[in-house]
């Protein structure tokens, strides 16, 4: 009797165990693209998930009031939530999500968006070219979403400590501000190494941070190693890092225009850069379920919020860089100067510079499946930070 | 037992000396002077709040007088800790320590005296047989029973032969048959061990059969101290009387005298003893109660006041022996068995 | 008529299956347990088996999907890496200093709570001990890193008695302090209810059989305290080897946790089967740590 139940449980758990291991699996290959040919009456609402300050009331109401779609918003708190959520209940749960270079190619692997038409988005041809079709929404010339805004990954120092100003990212690697030093605590930086390295030993032959085989990987991840003991903390939130600078415990570090703002208006003597090596850089993405319950209220918002005003008040409210250069002068009317602060009108030599996140995948840009993917970069950091 | 000789030399063991203690403002004890021989049963007897427990716990040094002093065996001790005295406790809740072993229970205090461990395994073996524990050594306590319990906590008193043994109500616990029992264990053990046993209870029968000696407590104070004979014939207060036994008090003559119910006859109205030297006065039976042993009467006396008085039921009883509510009797008793107060 | 019948039938009903219920006991107590008992089964150990299960399936390199096929691929990876070694090093590390710790903080302050102060001041240091615990953890590990900082309160005070910077902010010390910190009241509160138990005759007793104040804390309190102890220890224990989120904010480089690990498997690298290797670690140490407790007798006493 006793034995009899124990087999029952553990049919149970075995049973559970399936269920759990098929809602993992679903999904597979990016979707074929199928594009409406022009935008059609709204559906009604519209169900979106976002990051914190993508979807504020300044101009999410003038879009209800001009389409009548209903927005209903999400708040997602990191990509690996945007990525569960977008795969929640068979997909369908929600039409957009904003989704960060980290995660769009999980997306459209995973078979979770769909192709959009870039042609239906009027602002689109105005966008920077380096945002039209970058690697991490469009694949073989198919876009799987459109570009909102971005940032760089900028070299933020403290101008009272570091002495003369730092040119080179040499200056996070070195012993100069052993202790002194922060770095985002994510695998990505991994690229950054990388980016550095690729002006520093062209003899690896790394020609995308992003892609690297093995042994690029290992070299990387061994500068990483080397910069470890001259780390303070490995920031995880932007408030961290504000927070290292203006206490003193850090210096110099890898950051983001936000928070030189941020640390600027709190009145700490800071400054940032874009070294000579360049700089890796985080682009959002507007992009649309596989599943998409309402995707004429999809397409009017990717439509609404593209256009230069809207575009205008996102960047200034975030702290981050429009993709339309056309929203320029509408910046400058909300804030004075602020085109400049956040080098919308910089020239082309400066975003060529950036080279934007995208998820480290097995098979690399030729086809050859000698590339590392995001599970060994996720160990090789872990083996970095120890 | 109680006539039994005391094994008494003479020489004070114990001595308190006008001893005063207070709890913020409630005095527990004030003038309590005692003076304690070297082997003798002594008993602290009183009624709960009077000072007895008090008493003890000064002596064992769980408390510290206000002033007064304390010595035990010649050595001032009142300002010593517990662990400075040659006295050993016995407890009310028996206190044993609940993760050791009978055996380690009381092994304890010769192990902090730091005696050897092949003396230690004979002196507890000694203990538990005198308590008639044997073979109880390696159970915990919570496997005795109550009077067990007790038995263990006496023998890790006594294995220490310390000079006093304090025991603090150390059967109030127990049922009557056990209690019984115990006691008649602990006259023996003290015999066995010829200790001084300075003893704590409320039980004034208990005080009158094991002591040699007893104080009465009574508001902090001590009443009267003596031999139980001296206490319950010759008690010095009402309190006294009253707390030891059953006692008539009346006022004769100006005077207050005190005549307790055994000591007085009952006879037929008009039927005096006058002539074999007893004083009589005559009254009316209020109440009759048979006993079984004895007769319980309650009599108005015509002199004023309602006294008890006790009769032996002799020979067999029958209803014409006893005396009838109403009836009118006359109520004697010896000069001699009156107490003035 | 209809009527009455149909309402005596339902009481008639119940009436002769609480009678049933009477007379079998078990039967009774079988169908109050079983709504319970099904869902601990249901929600918690078969979690347990999918757990264990997972852990022993591995991740495509290049789909990235769940292979199903039993391996100790990820138990070896685990056992190999010293990286792996040193965090789970770290965390079980970590929680029993910090157990300690606290066992060392703990123990005299529930002592003088429990047997010196008044009832006042008893009542006082217990909201003292409690309060923190009503505020946001996050909010006492923050505090806590401000106070630690470069510029923080520990170094001004450091600078202001004329002594150097201590610079253990983000650092495994400064994760000590946290821990000990917050999981202090979870220490505190069984050793007081231990201490406190314990009938004051026999402190009494130790002392009337020679025992000087070391003897009767070594001998009488210790060990009647020791349930306590263990309980709290396993809160200080578990609570330190689950925890993510102290590492992350005042940790330095090299403070990962277990947690964290399995965080960025499940989170960033979706590699589910390996934090469901890794998430076994915490478990074994644990089920390890009561057999022990147990051995020792804490349970029994308590």
């Amino acid at each position: 009797m006793k034995q009899q139940r124990m087999t029952g449980w553990v049919a149970a758990g075995v049973g559970i165990t399936a269920l759990i291991a098929l809602g993992t699996t679903a999904m597979a290959a990016p979707v074929k693209p199928d594009y409406p040919k022009s935008i059609g009456k709204g559906e009604g609402q519209l169900n979106i998930v976002a990051w914190e300050g993508y979807a504020q009331d300044d101009w999410v109401k003038p879009f209800e009031a001009a389409t009548s779609c209903k927005v209903n918003r999400k708040y997602a708190g990191s990509s690996d939530e945007m990525v569960t959520l977008m795969r929640q209940g068979g997909g369908s749960e929600y039409d957009l999500v904003s989704a960060s270079g980290d995660a769009t190619l999980r997306l459209i692997y995973g078979g979770a968006v769909q192709p959009v038409s870039v042609d239906l988005i009027d602002d689109y041809k105005n966008f920077l070219p380096q945002l039209q079709s970058p690697p991490h929404n469009t694949i073989n010339g198919i876009h799987y979403g459109i570009s909102y805004d971005w940032g760089p990954n900028t070299l933020l120092y403290n101008t009272d400590k570091v002495t003369p100003a730092p040119t080179s990212w040499s200056v996070i690697y070195s012993d100069a501000y052993k202790g002194k030093v922060t770095v985002p605590d994510n695998p990505i930086q991994i690229a950054d190494a990388a980016l550095y390295l690729m002006a520093t030993k062209p003899e690896l032959g790394i020609k995308d941070p992003y892609e690297l085989t093995q042994k690029q990987l290992d070299a990387a991840g061994d500068l990483l190693k080397a910069q470890q003991p001259l780390i303070k903390k490995y920031w995880a939130l932007a408030s961290d890092e504000i927070e290292l600078f203006k206490n003193g415990d850090a210096v110099v570090g890898a950051a983001w225009p936000y928070q030189t703002n941020t640390l600027k208006a709190a009145n700490v003597k800071v400054e940032d850069t874009i070294p000579a090596e360049g700089a890796t850089g985080w682009a959002d993405t507007w992009m649309l379920s596989a599943k998409a319950k309402h995707p004429n209220c999809a397409y009017l918002w990717m439509q609404y919020v593209s256009t230069p005003k809207v575009q205008a008040q996102q960047a200034i409210y975030f702290g981050a860089t429009p993709a339309n250069k056309l929203a320029c002068s509408e910046m400058d009317k909300l804030e004075a100067g602020s085109c400049t602060k956040y080098h919308l009108d910089a020239p082309a030599s400066y975003f060529d510079k950036i080279k934007f996140w995208k998820t480290p995948r097995a098979e690399c840009g030729d086809g050859s499946k000698s590339c590392t993917n995001y599970t060994k970069w996720q160990q090789k950091w872990q083996q970095i930070k120890g | 037992m109680a006539s039994q000789p005391a094994p008494v030399s003479g020489e004070i063991i114990v001595r308190v000396n006008n001893v005063r203690k207070t709890y913020r403002s409630t005095v527990a004890v004030e003038h309590v002077d005692l003076e304690i021989r070297r082997g003798e049963f002594f008993t602290l007897l009183g009624p709960s709040g009077s000072g007895k427990t008090t008493t003890l716990r000064l002596i064992a040094g769980f408390e510290l007088p206000d002033s007064g002093m304390i010595e035990i065996n010649g050595a001032d001790v009142t300002k010593k800790p517990p662990y400075d005295r040659d006295i050993n406790t016995v407890f009310q809740d028996y206190a044993l320590f609940p993760h050791m072993s009978v055996a380690q229970n009381i092994a304890y205090g010769l192990e902090t005296r730091g005696v050897k461990r092949a003396d230690i395994i004979t002196r507890v073996d000694e203990a538990l047989r005198m308590v008639r524990l044997e073979g109880f050594g390696e159970r915990l306590p919570a496997q005795l029973s109550g009077g067990q319990r007790q038995r263990v906590g006496l023998a890790r008193a006594i294995v220490n032969r310390p000079q006093v043994l304090l025991l603090d109500e150390p059967l109030g616990a127990l049922d009557l048959k056990l209690r019984q029992e115990m006691q008649s264990e602990l006259k023996r053990i003290q015999a066995e061990v010829n200790i001084t046993f300075l003893y704590v209870t409320h039980d004034q029968e208990e005080a009158l059969t094991m002591s040699d000696r007893l104080a009465v407590f009574n508001k902090g104070r001590i009443e009267q101290m003596g031999t139980p004979v001296e206490v319950y014939e010759k008690p010095s207060t009402e309190f006294v009387a009253n707390f030891l036994g059953t006692t008539n008090i009346l006022d004769r003559d100006g005077r207050r005298i005190m005549i307790r119910p055994e000591k007085m006859v009952l006879t037929g109205s008009g039927d005096t003893l006058a002539a074999a030297g007893y004083h009589g006065e005559p009254g009316i039976v209020r109440d009759a109660i048979y006993v079984g042993m004895f007769s319980r009467y309650l009599v108005e006396l015509s002199g004023g006041a309602v006294v008890t008085v006790v009769q032996q039921n002799l020979d067999r009883f029958s209803a014409s022996q006893a005396r009838q509510r109403g009836e009118h009797v006359q109520v004697s008793w010896r000069p001699e068995n009156v107490n003035a107060l | 008529m209809t009527a009455l019948t149909t309402q005596t039938t339902p009481s008639g009903a119940l009436r002769r299956f609480s009678a049933l219920l009477w007379r079998h006991p078990r039967f009774g107590a079988a169908l109050l347990l079983t709504p319970p008992l099904g869902w601990f089964v249901l929600i918690y150990l078969a979690a347990l088996v999918a757990l264990f299960v997972s852990a022993f399936w591995t991740v495509d390199d290049f789909t990235g999907e769940i292979i199903h096929e039993w391996s100790l691929t990820n138990f070896i990876t685990i056992a190999g890496d010293p990286t792996y070694r040193a965090i789970a090093l770290r965390t079980v590390g970590m929680a029993a200093i910090v157990t300690i710790t606290d066992i060392v903080l703990a123990f005299p302050f529930a002592y003088y709570m429990a047997r010196i102060a008044g009832p006042k001041l008893r009542a006082a240091l217990f909201a003292l001990v409690l309060l923190p615990l009503w505020s946001s953890y996050l909010a006492r590990v923050y505090s806590w890193r401000l106070i630690l900082s470069n510029d923080g309160l520990l170094n001004w005070s450091l600078a202001h008695l004329g002594l150097p910077a201590l610079n253990i902010g983000y650092t495994n010390w400064a994760m000590w302090i946290v821990f000990s910190y917050i999981w202090l009241p979870f220490m505190i509160t069984p050793i007081y209810a231990a201490l406190e138990r314990i009938p004051h005759s026999l402190f009494e007793a130790s002392q009337d059989l020679g025992g000087r104040g070391f003897r009767t804390l070594r001998k009488v309190v210790l060990p009647l305290a020791l349930p306590g102890i263990i309980a709290g220890s396993i809160f200080t224990f578990s609570l330190t080897l689950g925890d993510y989120i102290t590492p992350i904010l005042v940790g330095g480089p090299g403070s990962d946790f277990i947690g964290n690990v399995v965080y960025a498997n499940v989170g960033i690298a979706n590699n589910i089967p390996f934090a469901a290797a890794y998430a076994a670690i915490p478990l074994v140490v644990m089920c390890i740590y009561l057999l022990v407790a147990r051995r020792l007798g804490a349970f029994e006493m308590m």
